[in-house]
């Protein structure tokens, strides 16, 4: 074999290294690619296996959603002419409020080179950076915006002083004055907007959900909501990654 | 437990997935590139192999088997973080703070906004052979369909690719 070997291909060399394996350890580029490969599996078993294994196992034990086989397809097609709704199995709860769109959006900026960049989920920054938040609720509600970091530090945002959350009306994007600079620590660190609607959110409630998230750099990246909320509290969170 | 799984029970579920867990991240890392969205993908695209009894085969045909439902999963998840980040750039618009290089597409966006102008099989093709370099019998194998469907979907990327990016400015 000459040409460089595929991903599935190279899967299989992992499974038994005698396939493919002399092209494999001759070139370079696929000596390469198989040690980025065995590194995933390090990675999977270090930190994706813990993480998701017992979801895993419950979503297995869970029953399957209802599926079209291919003798259904003839049965719905004549339903359909005949005009005749077939209604999905699996559907929403009896207490689902469906809303159009997210309940809250959080963007953050960082400013670069190039002038105030929005940052994606997980985006890496330098470990001092300036950043400034915007958010837009699709309700009014009061809101609260924290960060956790790996130490287990929580961080309050903004609003920066007072005891109550900042008033904000529905469907506006507002960018939040003052913005945070990041402590300068390496490592991840996950800001939380929390926005409650028709109630007060304090702010002892977020800091200690968000102190219950607790140490941790993986507890940091996987945690996406602020557990243990009020019903109803709109959540918004954006992980950035501090490089030294 | 219900499902082809079913008796196997939950130190079965724990044993395939350390056995083909690690070649489905893998799958996800490589079209997600992005940790945790491959993470959540891996378990969503595992629980789905279990219910299928895909993993009940063979270990070559259980990675093809990966390599199919990983990929059409993964396409999907592309396809509304493509969304999503259209919808984040609109709220990132109107930022006062916000210079308007910030809203240039990098070339990876590009190339996520060309791909999602193809159906999710000429996708997986044009991602198999191009970025995965696989053959078109492997490819085909891989994804179920015939080898003279991945070469009609492959000649209609590249025909639709080059026209579209001649168009760019």
């Amino acid at each position: 074999m000459t040409r460089c070997l595929s991903d599935l291909e190279l899967e299989s060399v992992l499974r038994d290294p005698e396939r493919g394996a002399a092209h494999a350890f001759s070139c370079p580029r696929c000596g390469e690619r198989l040690a980025e490969l065995r590194r995933l599996g390090e990675e999977f078993e270090r930190w994706v296996l813990p993480a998701t294994v017992e979801a895993v196992a419950a979503g297995a034990a869970r029953p399957a959603r209802f599926r079209f086989g291919p003798w259904l397809a003839p049965l719905a097609a004549a339903a359909v002419a005949a005009g005749v709704a077939l209604i999905r199995a699996g559907g929403p709860p009896a207490d689902y409020l469906g809303t159009k769109g997210p309940a809250l959006d959080l963007v953050a900026y960082s400013r670069g080179a190039d002038g105030a960049q929005a940052l994606a989920d997980g985006a890496s920054v330098p470990s001092g950076a300036g950043l400034r938040f915007r958010v837009r609720p699709a309700r009014a509600c009061q809101l609260w915006i924290v960060s956790a970091d790996a130490g287990g530090q929580v961080s309050r945002i903004y609003p920066s002083s007072g005891a109550d959350g900042a008033d904000l009306r529905g469907g506006e994007s507002v960018a939040i004055p003052g913005g945070a600079t990041l402590d300068g620590r390496p490592g991840p660190e996950r800001f939380f907007a929390a926005c409650r609607a028709g109630a007060p959110l304090s702010l002892e409630e977020v800091e200690r959900a968000a102190r219950a998230i607790g140490p941790g750099e993986e507890r940091v990246r996987a945690t996406r909501s602020l557990p243990g909320l009020p019903q109803g509290v709109a959540q918004a969170t954006l992980l950035v990654e501090k490089r030294p | 437990m219900n499902g082809p799984i079913g008796d196997r029970g939950r130190e079965e579920v724990v044993r395939l997935y350390r056995e083909f867990g690690p070649a489905v991240y893998r799958r996800c890392m490589r079209l997600l590139r992005d940790r945790e969205a491959a993470r959540d993908a891996t378990q969503e695209v595992f629980v789905k192999l279990l219910r299928d009894g895909s993993l009940l085969g063979e270990g070559e045909q259980a990675l093809r088997w990966i390599y199919r439902v990983a990929t059409y999963h993964c396409l999907n998840v592309r396809r509304d973080r493509l969304r999503r980040e259209r919808r984040l750039e609109r709220v990132a618009g109107e930022a006062e703070t916000a210079a308007p290089a910030a809203s240039a597409p990098g070339e990876r966006h590009l190339a996520e906004q060309l791909l999602s102008q193809f159906d999710p099989v000429t996708q997986a093709v044009a991602l198999g052979m191009l970025v995965d370099g696989m053959e078109g019998d492997e490819l085909a194998g891989a994804l179920g369909i015939s080898r003279r469907t991945v070469h009609r979907k492959l000649s209609r990327f590249l025909k639709i690719a080059r026209r579209l990016t001649r168009e760019e400015p």
